[in-house]
């Protein structure tokens, strides 16, 4: 079936069998491989974009059900010239481990400062509950979000 | 893990839903969220050919205050009703029952419906509902039809709906709105968990008497129980530290958990006496 969505701010469609999710349809139909596959059922978060202002697993998540919508990745969160101020913090703060978490963390890190810009740390623990990092560094991405929140207030 | 080829059905109806799934018969499943059938497509795949999903269909969506009361569409999600005022303000339970189900991202595709229909016993939906003695809307072929929530569900994974029959909206019936209402749950973890148990408790208190007090459990039978006996004990008591928790030993005595590799069934009784008293209590402190 023809999916339709606006990726990152542009429009972009495939014809794709309608059991095509909307992780395989990024990553294999439109090489947008930013957001990965890890346990493939909606547990570990490594797969989560925001579509249409809610972050999701895309992995569950059917590229038809998506059809028509605004989807953002994390190939969305740079611009040519900067980093995110997440990514830069992410980055400074040695946040990342073997990184495989990092993109899916990154989203949901920015799904919660869309909506919270001065997140407690409860509610950063509360954002990040489904996303899995087996390097356990959990510790230095909450301070790399509270550090990315505090430097996108002053900006 | 890949899924077998299938077809997509939007229906913009109820009554067209309701069409396509007498026409397809058992080849064909209704999709909401997906946050379980995709899973279950992905581990069985094979077992369903046509995915009808009705998570656009308008009569389907919204949270709205009618005459009869509040009125919850089955394709809201957990997000929508947790960051929804009205529901903050009518119906808390329901909020932080809906705060506890899976974690950001499932409650960004999971529906509260889907949720009632999938049927599990530790559906954390179904306690708070049940409190706030919620009655459900059913579309078939004959029309709509409305069931006490409790009457919904039937067995583990099991409901009364008709194969055919879709869920249209749940209705917190007007006199239960703001009515004192809380909700736990325990689990392995505080995300992404299932419930070892779950309780919600919502009461009156009336000339400094209890009125209409309404518990109930999940996960510690084949459906969500009320528990009449605990409910008839405190009518018209007092709101006692001893009548709460005489209330709550009583509900030990309803609740018939099981032992499996999440938690025992001692471990599961004492959490049940443990949470009744703290919910019911929460709604005493809370009128």
């Amino acid at each position: 079936m023809f999916v339709e969505l606006k990726v990152n701010g542009e429009k972009r469609s495939a014809d794709v069998p309608p059991e095509t999710t909307l992780l395989k349809f990024l990553r294999e139909h439109l090489d947008l491989t930013g957001a990965k596959l890890g346990c493939d059922v909606g547990d570990c978060g490594t797969c989560t974009v925001i579509v249409d202002g809610v972050s999701v697993n895309s992995c569950i998540m059917l590229a038809a059900k998506a059809n028509g919508s605004e989807v953002t990745t994390v190939e969305g969160l740079a611009n040519t010239s900067d980093l995110h101020p997440l990514q830069k913090s992410f980055e400074e703060l040695g946040a990342l481990q073997c990184g495989f978490c990092g993109t899916g963390m990154l989203m949901s890190a920015k799904q919660l400062l869309d909506e919270n810009p001065d997140p407690t740390d409860f509610e950063i623990k509360d954002a990040l509950a489904g996303n899995l990092c087996r390097c356990t560094g959990y510790t230095k991405i909450i301070e790399a979000i509270k550090d990315a929140a505090k430097n996108m207030r002053a900006a | 893990m890949h899924m077998t080829p299938m077809t997509y059905e939007k229906p913009k109806s109820a009554s067209e839903a309701v069409a396509l799934m007498q026409e397809c018969g058992n080849k064909a499943k209704v999709l909401g969220g997906g946050t379980d059938l995709i899973v279950d497509l992905k581990h069985k795949p094979g077992i369903v050919s046509v995915l009808v999903d009705i998570t656009k269909i308008p009569e389907l969506q919204g949270i709205e205050e009618t005459s009869d009361g509040l009125r919850i569409g089955s394709a809201v999600t957990y997000t929508s009703i947790m960051k929804s005022p009205v529901c903050q303000k009518l119906i808390p339970a329901v909020c932080e029952a809906s705060h506890t189900v899976g974690a950001v991202q499932t409650r960004s595709l999971g529906t509260i419906g889907g949720n009632l229909v999938t049927c599990v016993p530790s559906a954390d939906s179904a306690p708070s509902l049940m409190v706030l003695e919620s009655v459900v809307t059913v579309a078939g072929k004959d029309g709509e039809r409305t069931i006490p929530i409790e009457e919904f569900f039937v067995g583990p994974r099991k409901t009364c709906l008709e194969p055919h029959e879709i869920l249209v909206s749940i209705l917190i019936p007007k006199k239960n709105l703001g009515k004192p209402s809380f909700f736990l749950k325990a689990g392995l973890r505080k995300g992404q968990a299932l419930s070892l148990v779950n309780v919600a408790s919502a009461l009156s208190i009336v000339n400094g008497k209890i009125s209409n007090p309404c518990i109930a459990l999940g996960a510690v039978a084949p459906t969500p129980i009320r528990v009449p006996e605990g409910e008839a004990f405190l009518e018209g008591k007092e709101a006692s530290d001893e009548n709460l928790k005489k209330a709550s030993e009583m509900a030990v005595a309803t609740a018939k958990p099981i032992t499996d590799f999440r938690a025992s069934l001692v471990y599961r009784n004492q959490l049940v006496k443990v949470m009744t008293y703290r919910t019911l209590k929460s709604c005493v402190d809370n009128q």
